[in-house]
C-alpha cells in the first residue's frame, strides 16, 4: 500500500523550482510538462506561504507547453521549441529556466538538446530537470539553485573578499524568507561584508551574476542549500559554511561572532549594538511576560531549517519548555543525523494527523484531574494546519510554518536581533489578543 | 441481437512469427466465414502487409498526428478477402512514448465503437515483442482482448518471453485482464525443439493450440507480399493454418497461466541444455560409428 498523502506540507520538486525562480529578479521560467501543473503548484504557494503571490511572469503567470496527450505520445520537443521561442520574444527576462515535470521526464524528452541549440544561438538559457520523483519542493530549490549557479554561470576572474551568497532558506516553504535574509544581510553589513539574498526585492539580477565571486556561502539550514554549496565550491572554489538560521540574540551572537572570525572581522561593536537594540525594546515587554505569568510548554511543527532555531529561541531567550520540536520535511537518515541535538527532542512526521496523534500519545490529556495535564498551558507554533490540534487542547497557537495561510507575511522575519523581537511580539501577541 | 466479438491478442519474441502467423490466422478466419479485423501493435506498423500485397498503410497514430484527431474509420483499410486492417504506429524511434502510442489507439477505437457498427466476429491483436511497459500490456489489461495466445519457437529467449509475457497476464487476471489460452508453436521441426516447447507448456500449466512448421512455402508466400492461405491454399502450410483457425474458433475456456520463477526458467533450461549436449554427443558417436 501507498503512503496516504494527507494536507502535504511540500509539493513536488517542480514546485519547489517554480517557486524559487518565481523570487529570483529577471529569471523567467518556462515550464515543459502537462497543462495544471503551473497554475496548481503556483497557487500552492500563492495561497499557502503566508500569501506570496507572483510576480511577473511567474506563479500564474508562467509560460508553459501544456504538453497533451499528442505530445506523450509523439514526444514534446517540438511544442517546447514553439514555447521557447515565444517566450524569449513576449516575455522580458535575464535568464529563462525551463524545468521539467513528470509527464515530459517520464517520456524521455531530450529537453538539453533544445535548449542547447537556444543557448548556442545566444540566448540566456538553461533547462532544469525537475520531476516529482526526483524529491519534493525542498529538492526543487537546491535543483533550480545548483543549475543557475553551478551549471550555468562562468567561474568568476577574480574574488570579492568582502562578499558572501546566503543559501538556505527555501521561497514559500520558509515562509519568512525575505525578512530573515534582508537581516542576515544587514547583521552581515554590520560586519563590513555585502551578502547576496538573491531574494529580497533589493536583489537584481547583478547579484545573481556576482554570485561566483564571492569569498563565502553561508548556508542557513543544515540540510537544504548544502549540496548547492558544496558543488558550488567544486566549481566556483568558494568555501561555505553551514549554521543555524540565528534567531534571538544569543544565537546571533554567536552567528555573528564566527562570521567576524571567519573574516578575520572583529564583532564586537556589532554584536554590542545589537543587544542595546533588543534589550532596550525586550526589557519593557518583560514586565508583561513576568507579572502576566506567559510561562507556557512549547511544541514546534516546522520544517527543519526552523527547527532547532526556533525551539533554541523558545527555551534560550523565553525560558519556555519545548516538548517536541516536530520537523516536517522529508528527510534522509543522514539528513536526520545532521539535525541530532540532544537539547531538544526532535521528532520526524510529516502528517498533520499523525503529529496530533504522536502529542497524544506524548502527553495524555488530563482527563480532568487537576494536576494530571502534563503540558499545560501550551503553546504551539507550527502551520495553519495546526491551528486545529492547538484549538483542539486549548493552546495558545502561532503560525510561523508552511503552509501558512491563517497570516499574511511580507517582510516580516524572524531571524537575528530584530526578529527575534519580532517573533517575542507575535507570540505574545497571540496570547493577549483575546483582550477586548 | 448483438453476436459477442472474440478480442484475441498474439505476443511472443521479436522476430518469431507474430505477424505472420497472425496474417495467416486471420486470413483462415475469413476464409472460413469469419468477418475479422487485425490490429497491428508495434511501431513498426508492418503487421497486416502480408494481407495488402506487402503494402504499408496509414497508421493509427500518423493520422493522430497529422490531423489531431482520427475518425477510427479513416485507419481501417481493407485487406484479402475483406479482412480489417489496422495498424497503431508509434513516435519517431528515440522520441515520445510508444507504449502510451498503443493505448492511445486501442481506446479510440473502443470508444468509438467501431467493432460493433461493424458487425466483427474476431479482433486479432498483433502485439509487439516481450511487454515492457504498461502499454504493451494494454490489450491485456481490463479484458479489451479475451484470449492471448503467445507465439514460441523452443528457443530459450523466446520462451524467456513468453514467460514473462505469463507474468503479465497472471497480474492482470484478477482486474478481468485477458487469460492465456496457449502457446502457438512456430518453427517446430526438429523433434527435440517440439519437446521443449511440450515441457515448458506442461510446466506452466498450459497447452499448445498448435505445431507450425518451419516451412519455405511461407517464404515464398512471403516474397509475393501474400499470406501462404492466399499465396498457397492448397499447400500443407495452409492446412496447418487453417487447423489453427477451427482450433481458435472453437477455443473458449482461457486460463490464468502458472509462470516460473527467474531461477526455475534458469534451472530448468540448464536441465535442457544438458539433454541437448547428451544428444549431440550421441550424434558424433554415432558419426564415427558410421565411419565418418
Ligand atoms: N513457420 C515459418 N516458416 C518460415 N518462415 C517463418 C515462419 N514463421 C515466421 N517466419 C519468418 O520469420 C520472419 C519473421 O516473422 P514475423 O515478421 O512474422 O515475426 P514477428 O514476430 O512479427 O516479428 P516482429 O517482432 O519484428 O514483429 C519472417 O521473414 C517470416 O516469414
Ligand atoms: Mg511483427
Amino acid at each position: 500500500m501507498g503512503e496516504c498523502l494527507e494536507r502535504p506540507r511540500a509539493a513536488c520538486s517542480l514546485g519547489g523550482a517554480l517557486v524559487t525562480l518565481a523570487n529570483l529578479p529577471d529569471v523567467v521560467p518556462i515550464i515543459h510538462t502537462s497543462g495544471g501543473c503551473g497554475g496548481n503548484l503556483s497557487a500552492a504557494i500563492a495561497f499557502g506561504a503566508g500569501y506570496l503571490g507572483d510576480g511577473y511572469c511567474n506563479g500564474r503567470a508562467s509560460p508553459t507547453t501544456a504538453v497533451s496527450e499528442t505530445e506523450v505520445v509523439f514526444g514534446g520537443t517540438d511544442r517546447l521549441t514553439e514555447q521557447i521561442r515565444a517566450t524569449l520574444e513576449l516575455m522580458d527576462g535575464k535568464l529563462y529556466v525551463v524545468a521539467t515535470g513528470c509527464m515530459t521526464e517520464m517520456i524521455g524528452d531530450d529537453v538539453g538538446g533544445v535548449v542547447g541549440e537556444f543557448r548556442d544561438g545566444g540566448a540566456p538559457i538553461l533547462a532544469v530537470s525537475t520531476p516529482s520523483f526526483k524529491g519534493d519542493s525542498y529538492h526543487g530549490y537546491d535543483i533550480v539553485l545548483d543549475g543557475i549557479f553551478n551549471k550555468y554561470l562562468p567561474r568568476a576572474e577574480r574574488k570579492n573578499p568582502k562578499l558572501v551568497n546566503l543559501f538556505g532558506l527555501v521561497p514559500g516553504y520558509d515562509p519568512f524568507f525575505r525578512g530573515d535574509l534582508a537581516e542576515v544581510k544587514r547583521l552581515l553589513a554590520g560586519l563590513g561584508l555585502t551578502a547576496n539574498t538573491f531574494f529580497t526585492p533589493d536583489q537584481t539580477f547583478a547579484n545573481i551574476t556576482s554570485a561566483p565571486g564571492a569569498a563565502l556561502n553561508i548556508v542557513l539550514s543544515r540540510v537544504w542549500g548544502v549540496e548547492t554549496a558544496r558543488n558550488f565550491e567544486e566549481k566556483h572554489g568558494t568555501p561555505f559554511w553551514v549554521t543555524d538560521l540565528p534567531i534571538g540574540p544569543e544565537a546571533t551572537d554567536a552567528f555573528l561572532k564566527e562570521a567576524a572570525e571567519r573574516f578575520g572581522l572583529d564583532a564586537g561593536e556589532s554584536i554590542e549594538s545589537g543587544n542595546r537594540e533588543f534589550y532596550g525594546y525586550f526589557a519593557r515587554g518583560a514586565d508583561l511576560f513576568c507579572d502576566g505569568d506567559l510561562k507556557r510548554y512549547a511544541v514546534t511543527v516546522t520544517n527543519s531549517t526552523y527547527a532547532l532555531p526556533l525551539s533554541r529561541y523558545l527555551s534560550a531567550e523565553l525560558g519556555w519548555v519545548v516538548t517536541d520540536s516536530f520537523v516536517t520535511d522529508k528527510l534522509t537518515d543522514a539528513q536526520q543525523e545532521a539535525l541530532a541535538d540532544g537539547a531538544f527532542p526532535i521528532q520526524f512526521l510529516t502528517g498533520t494527523q499523525e503529529i496530533a496523534r504522536a502529542l497524544k500519545n506524548n502527553h495524555p490529556d488530563g482527563r480532568g484531574q487537576r494536576y494530571f495535564d502534563d503540558i499545560s498551558p501550551l503553546y504551539i507554533a507550527g502551520s495553519t494546519l495546526e491551528k486545529r490540534t492547538a484549538a483542539a487542547r486549548g493552546a495558545n497557537y502561532l503560525g510561523v510554518s508552511f503552509p501558512l495561510y491563517d497570516r499574511i507575511v511580507t517582510d516580516r522575519g524572524y531571524a537575528g536581533y530584530r526578529g527575534g523581537l519580532h517573533l517575542f511580539e507575535d507570540l505574545i501577541g497571540q496570547i493577549m489578543s483575546v483582550k477586548s | 441481437m448483438a453476436k459477442k466479438i472474440k478480442q484475441i491478442a498474439i505476443y511472443g519474441k521479436g522476430g518469431i512469427g507474430k505477424s505472420t502467423t497472425t496474417s495467416n490466422l486471420t486470413a483462415a478466419l475469413s476464409r472460413q466465414g469469419y468477418k475479422v479485423m487485425q490490429f497491428g501493435c508495434d511501431p513498426k506498423a508492418d503487421s497486416t502487409n502480408t494481407l495488402r500485397d506487402g503494402s504499408y498503410i496509414p497508421t493509427v497514430l500518423d493520422t493522430l498526428r497529422e490531423k489531431g484527431s482520427v475518425n477510427a474509420h479513416d485507419v481501417i483499410f481493407e485487406g484479402f478477402n475483406g479482412i480489417y486492417c489496422v495498424e497503431a504506429g508509434g513516435p519517431a524511434p528515440g522520441v515520445g512514448c510508444a507504449g502510451r502510442g498503443i493505448i492511445t489507439a486501442v481506446e479510440l477505437f473502443k470508444q468509438q465503437k467501431v467493432f460493433d457498427e461493424l458487425d466483427i466476429d474476431f479482433v486479432i491483436y498483433d502485439v509487439l515483442g516481450d511487454v515492457v511497459c504498461g502499454g504493451f500490456a494494454m490489450p491485456i489489461r481490463e479484458g479489451i482482448a479475451k484470449h492471448v495466445f503467445t507465439v514460441s519457437s523452443g528457443d530459450f529467449m523466446s520462451i524467456y518471453a513468453s514467460n514473462n509475457l505469463f507474468k503479465g497476464i497472471k497480474k492482470y487476471s484478477n482486474s478481468g485482464g485477458a487469460l492465456l489460452g496457449g502457446i502457438i508453436a512456430n518453427s517446430i521441426n526438429q523433434g527435440y525443439s517440439r519437446e521443449i516447447v511440450d515441457d515448458f507448456a506442461e510446466r506452466t500449466k498450459t497447452r499448445i493450440i498448435q505445431y507450425v512448421p518451419r516451412s519455405i512455402t511461407v517464404t515464398q508466400s512471403e516474397l509475393k507480399g501474400k499470406t501462404t492461405i492466399e499465396a498457397a491454399p492448397d499447400s500443407e502450410q495452409a492446412k496447418v493454418y487453417t487447423q489453427l483457425a477451427e482450433r481458435i474458433a472453437a477455443h473458449e475456456e482461457s486460463e490464468v497461466p502458472n509462470p516460473l520463477e527467474l531461477d526455475e526458467l534458469r534451472a530448468w533450461a540448464a536441465t535442457w541444455s544438458d539433454r541437448l549436449l547428451q544428444l549431440e554427443t550421441g550424434v558424433v558417436v554415432g558419426g564415427a560409428q558410421a565411419g565418418i
